[in-house]
């Protein structure tokens, strides 16, 4: 038994396996949590999709330098230049192929669009335009002008969200994604893998990756150890749990900021000093290392620290528990309802030990005489309470959510969180609305400044919400590559950033 | 074999029932459109989608929409995947049947010889040990097994690689995985039936004339002893067509377990539809099989 058992070991070691599963040069393994359901440029403003696709295959007319700060960068335009009216020129890039062989014009960018907005498909990148009508007008092959209405002072940022597809692609989604960009699609096999193959006649610099295969694994201590195992390049992200070697794993802020939406239309949470007391009652430093990893930055503004007039000078609350009750028996003295009851409602899949941050928070608040309750609930019961219309008679309610904006401008958050007819916002502030209006509708210098105005006014004066953390992600690089995770990682994975050792 | 026809029969009224129930309870957990589309999409964004996909009608036309298409052999497109439903369940079902029926014999075989064997002298050594080992097996939780079995073959010893699929090599892990539970729980079957029937009067006549041990355990032992052995056996390959969805979502296979459940998590009521269908009919198709056995060990179920 013994000897069969060896001589069956032997034979199992002498078999080349390890080097059945070794990378060749130019190839790169990545390895993701999540698969793909669809591989549609127009979608690939979901984090899932644009990973594998956005500035891989599909190219966008411009894109946000994440790494540099410089702004908007040219991409598949040369240049642009406003025209007044809400018009802006576009000059596009000569001598560019898509993947199937067909020159790239200014036609493809008009249907890129109109496929956007095409009643025939749900594309999700249309929400980016929110109620902003566009009418595109081809100038020549080379030029076109966009027209938005009401005028859009942003539309270059914006066009770094819109993937441009060949004028044949028909208004369906489409499995086969024909794009300008450095790879083109060569298998998907749904739930296994997909594999990008490097283009040669590619008109920008050839990346020094020649081929990617993305596998999918739900189960991130099984991406950590492919990537240990040489079995994979990259697992971009890992739970904070495995991420055990300093020399492969690095930890960068992912986009998502953590916060707790309240809705100050519900007694007691209309008291001002009852949202500074929410604030003041957490101690932010106290999760940072212990409950959430190391790198985890407390957060005063709802957008990441690498967004267009981010405020270094409003100050995340400070862990005041004294002033907190203070606060509060004032507000109980003016007859504010501050006893009645408070749910703090969280999901159990938002991030790894989200019921142990709820639980610890829930200790803090009622630590200062909150009477809270927790209650974990499925990511569509969330969403019914995050987004209006908001029900009648609703208690008291903390929703424990985060949001994700990479795209380096506060417009795709403020509108949303924060002005009166926003969807998930919990205040109705007249001069918050204008900010917004105002910021919204301001270019250059101005606009930084009215958003950082914004930053400080929702924060310092409304106390509009209980804003957390920016959250961090884990990244397993192998040893053959050199790859530094950026804020935009999560949503934008460019193979192109990718080196060989 | 008309018990088989009203078998059949009331096997496909039960699958009827199911799908109407699914149908319409699926359909009570809430909106699709709120899932596909990210928390600040548009009203119109949201309109336009349950527009497209029919889900703004009444459900009672949905329905009869359902039936009619279906009645056509046309299950719906998956509303996550663009593409139909059906495909995408026969698509991950074949991995799963592969998954199942590989393991399945694998515990058949293992578990009757060495059942049998540890039944031939209860209470010896190598019954301890046998009940040992079927009780761990049992009752280990199999995403530890899985996770151990990845750190020490995959990584420790670099026999197999971690996950995934492409090789032979990439089935023995999840396969392994998968054979623990039902092996130790038919090996306690294969064990007790076989200790009780080397203590019934046939056996005790065998020996009496001298027949030998191996004939006694294969030929006449094993043979009365099956019935119990074919309905866990049946039980067991039910619960696995129906995916494995620990072992496929942590070795990455594409099977109907996890498709299942991540349809159910989507609300992607056609694929749900489809899913159980194809498993139910899997499973319908796999009780006429044990059956079908029952009959071949027992001449009085034939009558």
């Amino acid at each position: 038994m013994i000897r069969s058992t060896l001589l069956f070991t032997a034979a199992l070691t002498a078999l080349p396996l390890a080097s059945a599963y070794a990378q060749k040069a130019g190839e790169v393994t990545v390895v993701l949590g999540e698969d793909l359901d669809l591989v549609e440029p127009c979608m690939a403003t979901r984090s899932n999709i644009g990973r594998v696709i956005l500035q891989n295959v599909n190219e966008t007319l411009t894109q946000y330098d994440v790494k540099g700060g410089k702004g908007v960068l040219p991409r598949l335009a040369e240049s642009w230049a406003d025209q007044g009216n809400g018009t802006w020129r576009f000059n596009l890039r000569k001598g560019v192929k898509f993947s199937n062989g067909t020159a790239f014009d200014a036609n493809d960018v008009k249907h890129s669009f109109e496929r956007m907005v095409s009643d025939k498909i749900t594309c999700e990148s249309s929400r980016y335009f929110g109620d902003t009508k566009l009418s595109l007008n081809v100038v020549d092959d080379n030029t076109i002008d966009v027209t938005a209405t009401p005028p859009q002072p942003i539309l270059p940022l914006l066009m770094s969200i819109v993937t441009i597809v060949p004028s044949e692609t028909p208004m369906a989604f489409v499995r086969d994604p024909i794009g300008t960009g450095p790879y083109k699609l060569t298998q998907w096999n749904q739930g296994q893998n997909i594999t990008l193959q490097a283009r040669s006649d590619y008109w920008g610099q050839a990346p020094a990756v020649k081929k990617a295969t993305y596998v999918f694994r739900s189960d991130p201590a099984v991406a950590a150890a492919m990537v240990t195992k040489g079995e994979a390049d990259l697992a971009p992200s890992i739970s904070a749990a495995d991420a055990t070697d300093p020399k492969s794993d690095v930890s960068y802020l992912n986009s998502e900021t953590l916060y707790l939406r309240i809705d100050s239309a519900v007694a007691p949470i209309t008291d001002k000093r009852v949202r500074e007391a929410l604030n003041l009652a957490i101690d932010r430093s106290a999760f940072i290392g212990s409950l959430l990893p190391k790198g985890t930055v407390e957060a005063a503004a709802i957008v990441p620290p690498t967004t267009l007039g981010w405020n270094p000078n409003v100050k995340p609350f400070p862990f005041d528990p004294a002033k907190a009750k203070k606060l509060l028996a004032a507000a109980k003295a003016d007859g504010v309802p501050v006893d009645t009851k408070f749910y703090l409602i969280g999901r159990s899949n938002l991030f790894p030990g989200v019921v142990e941050v709820v639980e610890a928070m829930q200790q803090m608040l009622q630590d200062v005489g909150f009477n809270v309750e927790v209650q974990m609930l499925e990511v569509a019961q969330i969403e019914q309470l995050y987004s209006k219309p908001f029900k009648e008679g609703r208690p008291p309610q903390m929703l424990v959510v985060q949001h994700d904006n990479s795209r380096g401008d506060p417009v795709f958050s403020m509108y949303f969180k924060y002005d009166s007819k926003g969807r998930q916002s919990g205040i109705a502030d007249p001069k918050a609305d204008e900010l917004i209006a105002k910021a919204t509708a301001a270019t250059g210098p101005e606009r930084a400044k009215l958003w950082s105005d914004l930053i400080a006014y929702v924060h310092d004066d409304v106390v509009a919400d209980v804003l957390l953390f920016h959250m961090v992600n884990f990244a397993r690089v192998g040893k053959r590559i050199a790859f530094t995770p950026t804020i935009a990682t999560n949503s934008q994975l460019e193979l192109a950033d990718i080196t060989f050792k | 074999m008309p018990q088989y026809a009203s078998r059949i029969l009331s096997s496909f009224f039960s699958l009827a029932l199911l799908l109407v129930l699914v149908f319409f309870l699926s359909r009570l957990t809430g909106d699709p459109a709120a899932l596909f589309l990210p928390v600040d999409a548009t009203p119109e964004m949201l309109n336009q989608f349950r527009e497209l996909h029919g889900l703004n009608d009444p459900i009672v036309v949905q329905f009869g929409r359902y039936v009619w298409d279906v009645l056509h052999l046309d299950f719906g497109e998956s509303l996550r995947q663009a593409r139909p439903a059906i495909d995408i369940v026969l698509q991950a079902f074949v991995w799963t049947l592969w998954l199942a029926i590989t393991t399945i014999i694998l515990v058949s075989i293992a578990a009757i010889v060495i059942g049998s064997l540890a039944a031939f002298r209860p209470g010896g050594v190598f019954d301890r040990l046998v009940s040992l080992i079927s009780l761990i097996g049992a009752s280990a939780p199999d995403f530890w097994i899985a996770i151990v079995g990845i750190t020490v073959f995959a990584i420790g010893l670099g026999w197999l690689p971690t996950s995934g699929t492409g090789t032979v090599w990439h089935w023995i892990l999840p396969i392994a995985v998968l054979f623990i539970r039902p092996f130790g729980l038919l090996l306690q079957v294969v064990r007790g039936s076989m200790v009780q029937a080397f203590g019934s009067a046939y056996v005790k006549t065998a020996r009496a004339k001298g027949v030998g041990n191996r004939s006694i355990i294969f030929v006449h032992t094993l043979r009365n002893a099956m019935l119990p052995v074919i309905t866990v056996i049946g039980d067991q390959a039910a619960a696995m067509l129906n995916g494995a969805v620990v072992v496929e979502t942590i070795f990455g296979f594409p099977g109907v377990g996890k498709l299942m459940i991540d349809s159910i998590l989507t609300r992607d009521f056609n694929v749900i539809l489809a899913a159980i269908l194809v498993t139910a009919l899997a499973i319908f198709i796999m009780n006429l099989l044990i059956d079908l056995a029952y009959a071949l060990l027992d001449p009085r179920i034939r009558t």
